[in-house]
């Protein structure tokens, strides 16, 4: 198999998930009791043999920077290749922000151009999914395309979009050749099943051509402006992979929210942690304890938390107290968090070192969860 | 390599037979404890909390586990240029070369090791402790009364000063008298198994003690007894907080329950001294919608879906719906399969206890610890009683009796 580097773009469309993305990209965002979303990226780079990994950041990148270091956790902080970070120029055209994935990929050129490996693996920072790239990178072979686009199949998508909304996503017509023939961006309701997973194969060069051409023309969007013109003329040969697992994009607070309930279900958490490890920085938090009056009930908790109430159905991050008495349900709890006895909590997420004092009560709704800022005292 | 005032040489190649089944593969400092901890994990973290940038290890026994385990070193932010962890094994000179003789021995077929950094002293610890200790205090102690050699000590039981090095002080701490494990000890007051030794000293008594046949080549019979007698200074240090000799089954189990009594009596969450860990890199704990869990300390990778009482559960543990776990400790990776009850146990790591089968006690409070040892597939309905040791070869000899 042809070697490839990966690169993983982190989108600046953030504002929808509130106070959650106010100091952190959604990359960064805190999933399943001790992971980030870029840990489930990372590591399907990492688990499909890939062992240089640019990692295109913008705006609020301390955080994620902060997580990944030297990516000594993905085994990647090696003498050649290893990870990268590519962070906005300042004095660049806008400062801190790119126009899109290809202004971001244009500003790059020097990481592409210097990386070795002939393929890239291009996937956006915002999905969580567990898999190997290697499939499709054998695919891409095979079937000699140009271009091969990984697609989340009729059935994961339909599961999708029932407990999902307000997503936007490009869809693929794709022919029994795996051949795609059109691509619809964001529709309103779409033509065609296969939903794109924002994740293609493409070799490198062809990309920095079709990067350069594209934004000399003044074009912004890797799928929308590039791929659908290509697709149109026939110039290029556009494939598609099915992706036959458990895949959630997070864009909203909502989708946030279910992603972190889905995992409570056994076939989310066999599909993305049984096949393949995934890694995180780690905290060296001593194991969790539960005190004499705990009682929890179908809920994750990561190591580091104090238990002495009722928890069910919650995620509780590292580091966690939940005093005497206190009731926490359907809630996400990011680390840290110190609920004090008797409080009350029911469909709201934390976010880090959120303190909720002695006989406080929030209570939200399952389609509309309260989202509480960093460091707030209630 | 640069100089370093002080480097520590922890000794590791013993057996720990008293641990039974537990060390039947592996090595004592690689017997996991605490959740997500091993043995080792504390004196390495001690040395790492302590500013000790330079630990020797030096194994024989069964040394892959804990080879594997140290790596490079880098969970105790010991993987550095100018130092780290190393891992020493017995190895050939020459024609000759030898295993480990004793403590004394590991330790002076190691000089040209500890030489490389020039210290002025040596910490010598062993493997099979759990305590958090600064040792920059011991060593100031140290320094500060010109002793040739420190020794850490604390009060014991009457009872258990026969199992330890029982030494009499002067009223400066001075020490005036030590035997290595008397039948009728005239002092409570036990070693353990910290020492400080100022280089020079060492070395000279190491080499004279290498070329003495009749020398069992051990700290606590031969080289403390002779340092004492040539009247050089010792020196007792005083260390009241919590210290546990984890060398027996029942002091494990006691040891892992110290850590989830209420307050606990040995408290692991403490962020000026961190223990350190290698991590299992396992996903955060599930706790399923029956499952009952109390007085209980379980870690990453664990699915529980029966009830967990007073217990302390290791990574990557599954207990099934209807069964039962209380007092016990479950090691990495076991398997408690529906309707198994344990009680006042401990389950090494890879087990799979069938299901309805029953470990350890069935009266409330009493009975000796159970222990299962590593790989054993417990048959469905089997039953262990108080006290006993069982891995598969057991269960297959029992098996072939009945047939």
């Amino acid at each position: 198999m042809k070697d490839a580097l990966g690169i993983i773009y982190t989108s600046k469309d953030d504002l929808s998930l509130r106070e959650l993305t106010a100091h952190r990209s959604i990359a960064a965002l805190p999933v399943a009791g001790r992971y980030r979303i870029v840990d489930f990226l990372l590591s399907n780079m990492v688990n499909s043999g890939v062992r240089n990994v640019g990692v295109i950041t913008q705006r609020n990148y301390r955080s994620l920077m902060d997580h990944l270091g030297a990516g000594k956790e993905w085994d990647l902080h090696t003498r050649n290749n290893g990870l990268f970070i590519l962070p906005p120029f300042i004095n660049g055209e806008k400062g801190g922000e790119y126009s899109g994935a290809l202004e971001a990929l244009r500003a790059n050129f020097d990481y592409l151009r210097r990386s070795r490996q002939e393929l890239v693996v291009f996937t956006n920072g915002n999905a969580v999914y567990s898999t190997s790239y290697e499939p499709m990178l054998r695919q891409h072979e095979e079937t000699g395309a140009d271009v091969t686009i990984m697609y989340a199949s009729d059935a994961a998508r339909d599961q999708y979009l029932s407990s999902y909304a307000g997503n936007r996503h490009a869809y693929l017509n794709v022919d029994g050749d795996k051949r795609v023939t059109d691509i619809e961006i964001n529709p309103n309701a779409a033509s065609y099943g296969n939903m794109s997973m924002d994740v293609m194969v493409i070799k490198r060069t062809l990309l920095m051509h079709l990067v350069d051409q594209a934004y000399s023309q003044g074009m912004t969007d890797v799928y929308g402006d590039i791929l659908r013109a290509q697709i149109k003329t026939g110039m290029l040969d556009v494939r598609g992979y099915e992706f036959k697992g458990y895949y959630r994009r997070v864009e909203t607070v909502q989708g946030y929210y279910r992603l972190n309930m889905d995992i409570l279900g056994k076939y989310c958490r066999k599909a993305l942690f049984s096949d393949y490890p995934v890694y995180t920085k780690e905290r060296d938090e001593v194991p969790a304890v539960y005190g004499p009056t705990a009682k929890v009930k179908n809920s994750i908790v990561a190591d580091g938390c104090v238990i002495n109430g009722t928890v069910e159905n919650c995620i509780l991050f590292s580091g966690v107290k939940i005093g005497r008495g206190a009731v926490v349900k359907n809630s996400i709890l990011f680390q840290d968090s110190y609920i004090e006895d008797n409080v009350e909590l029911e469909y709201v997420i934390l976010d880090k070192v959120v303190t909720i004092r002695t006989g406080g009560r929030l209570i939200g709704q399952t389609q509309y969860p309260i989202v509480i800022g960093k460091n707030v005292t209630l | 390599m640069l100089k370093k005032k002080c480097i520590a040489m922890l000794l590791a190649g013993g057996q720990g037979s008293r641990l039974g089944l537990l060390t039947k593969v592996v090595a004592k400092p690689a017997v996991p404890f605490g959740g997500k901890y091993r043995i080792i994990d504390f004196p390495l973290s001690n040395c790492s909390n302590s500013g000790i940038d330079v630990v020797g290890v030096l194994t024989q026994y069964q040394p892959l586990e804990l080879n594997r385990y140290i790596g490079a070193g880098q969970p105790w932010d010991l993987d550095l240029m100018n130092g780290g962890v190393y891992v020493l094994p017995p190895y050939m000179k020459g024609k000759s070369g030898e295993w480990y003789k004793g403590t004394a021995n590991s330790i002076f077929q190691n000089i040209a090791f500890i030489e490389q950094y020039d210290p002025d002293y040596v910490l010598v610890l062993s493997g099979d402790h759990i305590y958090k200790m600064d040792y920059r205090l011991m060593l100031n102690d140290h320094i500060e009364h010109q002793a040739d050699v420190t020794i850490a000590v604390r009060p014991v039981p009457w009872e258990e000063a026969p199992a330890f090095g029982i030494m009499s002080v002067d009223g400066e701490n001075r020490i005036t008298e030590f035997e290595e494990k008397p039948t009728r000890p005239k002092s409570n007051l036990a070693s353990m198994g910290v020492y400080v030794f100022s280089w020079p000293v060492l070395k000279k008594y190491l080499t004279e003690d290498d070329a003495d046949p009749d020398s069992k080549n051990d700290f606590g019979k031969n080289i403390i007894p002779k340092i004492l007698a040539d009247g050089l200074r010792l020196q007792a240090y005083s260390f009241e907080a919590y210290w546990k000799d984890v060398g027996t089954i029942a002091s494990l189990w006691e040891a892992n329950m110290d850590l989830i009594s209420y307050p606990p009596k040995f408290d692991l969450r403490d962020s000026r001294w961190p223990i350190y860990a290698r991590s299992p890199k396992m996903p955060a704990q599930f706790v399923g919608s029956v499952a009952e869990i109390q007085r209980s300390s379980i870690t990453e990778g664990c699915e529980i879906y029966g009830t967990v009482r007073h217990s302390v559960i290791f990574a990557g543990v599954t207990i099934e719906e209807g069964a039962v776990v209380e007092e016990s400790v479950i090691m990495p990776n076991t398997v408690v399969r529906r309707g198994a009850i344990i009680k006042r146990a401990i389950v090494a790591e890879n087990c799979e206890i069938g299901p309805g089968a029953l470990v350890g006690a069935t009266e409330a409070e009493s009975g000796e610890i159970a222990l299962v040892g590593q790989n054993t597939h417990v048959p469905a309905e089997y039953v262990i009683t108080a006290g006993e040791q069982i891995d598969t070869d057991v269960i297959e000899a029992r098996e072939a009796r009945k047939a």
